[in-house]
């Protein structure tokens, strides 16, 4: 009985919580997270380094208040991007499309992460950035690759192109992933 | 005895949960028809068209009814990603496939790949309802019309493979009327919302009967 309780307590509070809905924005090093938060929030492109540790602020969508975490993406960080993983409602995922490269690497990272219990169903956005690059793979190259169909049955996943210092396709995946949360 | 009767509470409230795959070309609305079998179910509204762009991956839908659940996937459908589609054959319990009645150029694309689902094994016995989609403008072709056009192409399609191989067509031919028997095509206007009630109510009961009849076979 005092289980059901407190259950039903914790219930309560997560749908309060709802109230500030938390995002994840991760992807490898220099695949553009820090400018797409900023173009987000102040709608302007800033100069950024790499960043240590993490950013977050809270951006304005349409009567959303979302919280994005923008946790840094070089490999000797990486392990930590778990710390955020409770009470995420969705997962943003950047990729740097001239990277061809990295791109196995960055396949890893996100299936590593999509593995784990405690992001199970969480909507999940791929910004296929830069976009503007010569030589950029297409969003649906990008998706071949990654392989997620079939295996990711339980969230809703969308590939979108972008390009974070002219604001393409930033919308559109914002609209998209608002619609994502909500459903849950 | 709190247990005994949460378990009995929920064993009578059960509903049974049925996946089903919206497939077709790009551009022929199967996410403005998701969207739109959402807000007609769901108290939550979906997506408003004109948000809706090209898809690449997979948006999903959750709807209840009385003692069902269905669970609708809308899988991206531009030519470099249809090949994800036979992934989600094998646990899915019905497949819509949308076409564009209003695209006349298209539609010999939109045969040439909906032959393929047609033949695929693994969905060989799973209820696939086809819908004419766009119905709400002039220039669609009417559910007749689509029927009939699908036909043409066929029998052409079907006068050219003869000339090759002609028993493997035929026989290809064969499990084709079959299935081609049980076809139901329908008429909807995803983006105005006409047929799209009828729609699901046809899953609902083809998903139903379907399982009975599976149900019937294991026990036989």
């Amino acid at each position: 009985m005092g289980l059901t309780f407190s259950s039903i307590f914790s219930s309560l509070m997560q749908w309060r919580k709802e109230q500030d809905v938390r995002i994840l924005m991760l992807g490898l090093d220099s695949a553009g997270k820090t400018t797409i938060l900023y173009r987000l929030q102040i709608g302007e492109v800033v100069s950024t380094i790499p960043t240590i540790g993490f950013n977050v602020e809270t951006v304005q969508y349409k009567n959303i208040k979302f919280q994005v975490w923008d946790l840094g993406g070089q490999s000797s960080i990486r392990p930590y991007w778990r710390c955020y993983f409770p009470n995420t409602s969705a997962i943003i995922y950047v990729i740097d499309s001239s990277d061809h490269t990295r791109l196995t690497t960055s396949r890893t990272e996100l299936l590593t992460m999509l593995s784990e219990e405690e992001l199970k169903g969480v909507p999940l956005l791929v910004f296929c950035n830069k976009q503007d690059v010569e030589g950029a793979l297409k969003p649906e190259e990008i998706s071949e690759q990654l392989g997620l169909a079939g295996g990711e049955k339980s969230r809703p996943w969308s590939v979108r192109g972008s390009c974070a210092t002219k604001g393409e396709g930033l919308e559109e995946g914002l609209d998209w992933l608002v619609n994502a949360i909500t459903e849950k | 005895m709190y247990h005994l009767l949460k378990g009995f509470h929920e064993y009578l409230t059960r509903k049974e949960e049925f996946s089903v795959i919206i497939i077709g070309l790009d551009g022929a609305g199967k996410t403005t028809l998701l969207e739109k079998i959402k807000t007609l179910y769901n108290e939550t509204p979906g997506l408003s068209p004109d948000k809706i762009g090209p898809t690449v991956g997979q948006n999903t839908g959750k709807i209840t009814l009385p003692s069902t659940i269905l669970q609708f996937w809308d899988l991206g459908g531009q030519r470099g990603i249809r090949n994800i589609w036979p992934k989600y054959y094998d646990d899915c319990h019905a497949v819509v496939f949308v076409i564009d009645a209003e695209d006349r150029e298209r539609l010999g694309e939109g045969w040439e790949v909906f032959d393929s689902v047609l033949s695929a094994p693994q969905i060989l016995e799973v209820p696939l309802l086809l819908l004419a989609n766009k119905q709400d403008s002039p220039l669609s072709l009417s559910v007749e019309e689509i029927r009939t056009d699908y036909e043409d192409w066929y029998q052409h399609k079907l006068g050219s493979a003869r000339r090759d191989r002609f028993g493997e067509a035929e026989m290809a031919a064969a499990t084709r009327r079959e299935r081609l028997a049980s076809l139901d095509v329908m008429g909807v206007s995803a983006l105005e919302g006409t047929g799209v009630r009828a729609a699901v109510d046809w899953l609902f009961l083809r998903v139903q009967n379907s399982r009975r009849e599976s149900q019937k076979n294991s026990n036989e």
